[in-house]
């Protein structure tokens, strides 16, 4: 199980793949070397017989045996060969036994095995032979018996050092992969907390910060995102929950209390007209949401069109004048230019209207609401501002959220949507929609996109292209 | 209860509609007004009565017993039918608006709905045929000039602005007939939704208070859960 899990794990199969690429890498450059020097001692040993051979033709006979004896009383270690040896091959003085079976002229050569007195030493060595004025031979040779054993210590050399890295590696592997094989199984039980619906766990990250700490730390971001869309979701449907039983519930104890207790038809008729209220805001609420939700899925970008903010706004402005003055609020209008962007005239209307309708809310007897169409860096937008009490800081995220109440709802009536709905327009439009302190009162501003000019555009921007183009 | 209903024999009205319940309410509503109603809950039976040829208007849900309403108007309207239809469904997005009446629906409503406001659309859609080619409007002490933009009551010259001008000439044109807020939002204002505040009735009120001088009788009156009518007499 242990052995099999290690074999998986990606971190031991690459040390395992490390260790086979070190040996072959140690190997050739050992290899390497030990033919450098192995290949240069033979040549060196060459060139000294043959330099010694060729002395040696001219020596007296004294001075050869002399040096023959003296050489058999040195060499201890019998690397060294000197041997004279008759035309025919026997030994007269000197060593080997025999003569080695090689060409005699005075080069080099290598020999598999050594003649010796009994059975020939195999043991490779290099002879060179020459022959005497007096017909006699001299061979000169060495062993490789030396060389042969450098072989063998660079691959005992190579061994030993090779072992204990390999060794090391595998070790460093095992210890990399059953550290990995926990990390995951750390995430794979975070993660098996999530999907059985614990959505507070977090995967693991360690300092580090290495490639699956970086996965891991995207992973805790999205479903920190996650997290909060549920929390939203379950806010919205708590909303919704309560935006729809409580004029329900009202209903119903109006109905029965007129089925009840209703004394005259006078009585009935009064309490379901009561009720019929409490339902019809029960369905505005359900209207509402899924105006939100048509709005947000609603793929209506093919209709889009250029659309005029400025003449949007004055239609906007005119109808909710009346609305504003019969509660003593002065609303004005600035919209001087073409402010012209692309979308669907009717959703914009809306989202104005929201905006607008939302600002003469919540401005008190008194007060001043301003629609404002303008251009501001070639971006067409409208700003919506008013001198009422303004959003909290904190809730000018939320302010857009679906069903949000802050507590500025207090008196006002509304099922606060007007500024969800507003909020989901621009989003289908790639709008932005922020609101802003106005000092006193909040500020609504929806912008859109570059402001629309040439082919798209019509009239009056068309006479600004032309102005523009030649400059 | 305020009685609308008006003398006479109305045309007959079919109800293409599967929910029982609805369909019997909406027979009871506009049965309360006058109208003959006939009831069919498929699409094949609703097609055989609209081919009839009785009624005069078609009220036709858009999903019935899992059948596309719609495709009754575009049958129809293939076959050269051209009875006014209204449209009711569940489905109330902008984009269904359109697909309805651009299957040959004439007026779409988004259940829930006021039974007045359907009973106003219904009436609308039968009594459509106006003239829309007239420059000069008459409906009791009122009177429009539409190229002068003049509005008088009696002898008493009536200073409108604009969007007052224009609310009264869709009153004029609908003497003694319900209007709802959603009608006016829709036909005078080209708006597709319902705002949240009372800002039709403000606009009402404003143009009221510019009609009605100290004393004369109030003209435009409000109808209890359905809109507004125009009171004058024929």
């Amino acid at each position: 199980m242990w052995k099999n899990e290690l074999l998986r794990s990606r971190a031991f199969r690459l040390a395992l793949a490390f260790a086979l690429a070190i040996t072959a890498a140690a190997t050739v450059v050992f290899t390497f070397i030990y033919l450098q020097i192995s290949a240069a001692a033979i040549q060196r040993v060459s060139d000294r017989l043959a330099f010694e051979a060729g002395l040696a033709r001219n020596e007296s006979d004294a001075e050869l045996h002399l040096r023959i004896e003296q050489h058999l009383t040195s060499d201890l270690r019998r690397l060294d060969f000197v041997g004279l040896y008759d035309s025919s091959g026997a030994v007269l003085l000197g060593d080997p036994a025999a003569l080695p079976p090689i060409r005699i002229d005075g080069r080099a050569h290598l020999v598999g095995s050594i003649p010796g007195p009994g059975a020939a030493r195999a043991e490779e060595g290099i002879f060179v032979a020459i022959r005497r004025s007096d017909g006699s031979i001299l061979a000169l040779g060495r062993s490789l018996a030396e060389i042969n054993a450098l072989r063998e210590s660079v691959a005992s050399a190579l061994a030993i050092s090779l072992a204990p890295t390999i060794v090391l590696i595998l070790v460093i592997g095992a210890f990399f992969a059953r550290r990995a094989n926990r990390r995951l199984a750390n995430i794979h039980a975070a993660i098996g907390e999530i999907v059985k619906g614990d959505f507070k766990q977090r995967l693991p990250v360690f300092a580090e910060l290495d490639d699956v700490d970086l996965v891991s730390r995207d992973v805790n971001l999205m479903l920190d995102d996650i997290a909060r869309l549920l929390e939203q979701l379950r806010n919205v449907g708590d909303d919704i929950a309560h935006d729809l039983r409580t004029p329900l519930a009202v209903a119903r104890a109006k109905i029965e209390r007129g089925l009840a207790r209703g004394a005259s038809l006078d009585d009935l008729r009064a309490a379901m007209a009561e009720a019929l209220d409490h339902l019809d805001r029960a369905a505005a609420t359900i209207g509402a949401f899924l105006r939100v939700s048509a709005v947000e899925h609603g793929r209506r970008q093919g209709r889009f069109a250029p659309v005029d903010l400025s003449s949007v706004c004055t239609g906007v402005f005119e109808f909710y004048e009346p609305l504003a003055q019969s509660k003593g609020v002065a609303i004005a209008l600035d919209a001087p230019q073409l402010a012209l962007v692309s979308g669907d005239e009717d959703l914009l209307r809306e989202a104005i209207s929201n905006l607008v309708e939302n600002a003469i809310k919540f401005t008190p007897e008194g007060g001043l609401v301003r629609v404002a169409a303008n251009v501001e860096d070639g971006k067409a937008g409208v700003t919506v501002s008013d001198s009422g009490p303004g959003v909290a800081p904190q809730d000018r995220e939320r302010i857009f959220w679906r069903f949000f109440r802050s507590d500025r709802t207090g008196p006002a009536s509304g099922n606060g949507l007007g500024l969800s709905i507003a909020a989901a327009i621009a989003k289908l439009h790639g709008f932005s929609l922020k609101v802003e302190d106005n000092a006193p009162g909040a500020r609504f501003t929806l912008r859109g996109d570059a402001n629309l000019g040439g082919p798209t555009a019509t009239g009056r921007s068309e006479v600004t292209e032309a102005v523009v183009a030649p400059v | 209860m305020p009685q609308t209903a008006s003398p006479g024999v109305k045309p007959a009205i079919l109800v293409i509609e599967d929910e029982r319940g609805l369909a019997e309410e909406i027979r009871y509503e506009l049965q309360a007004e006058g109208y003959p109603v006939e009831l069919a809950e498929t699409r094949a039976e609703g097609l055989r009565a609209a081919r009839a040829g009785a009624a005069a208007v078609l009220v036709v849900d858009r999903m019935l017993h899992g059948e596309d309403g719609l495709s009754i108007l575009t049958t129809l309207r293939e076959e050269g039918n051209a009875t006014p239809i209204l449209v009711i469904s569940a489905l109330s997005s902008v984009d269904d608006r359109i697909r309805g009446l651009k299957a040959g629906g004439d007026d779409y409503l988004a259940k829930p709905f006021e039974l007045r406001e359907l009973t106003a659309r219904v009436e609308a859609l039968s009594r459509r045929v106006a003239d829309a080619r007239a420059t000069r409007l008459r409906a009791g002490p009122l009177e429009m000039d539409l190229v002068e933009r003049a509005v008088w009551r009696g002898e008493r010259r009536i200073d409108l602005l604009p969007r007052e001008f224009k609310l009264l000439e869709y009153f004029m044109r609908r003497p003694n007939r319900i209007v709802t807020r959603a009608m006016l939002l829709e036909d005078v204002w080209n708006y597709r939704f319902l705002p949240q505040t009372n800002v039709v009735d403000v606009h009402i009120g404003n143009l009221r208070r510019k009609i009605d001088a100290g004393g004369e009788p109030r003209l435009i009156v409000n109808v209890r859960a359905a809109g507004f009518k125009l009171n004058v007499e024929e």
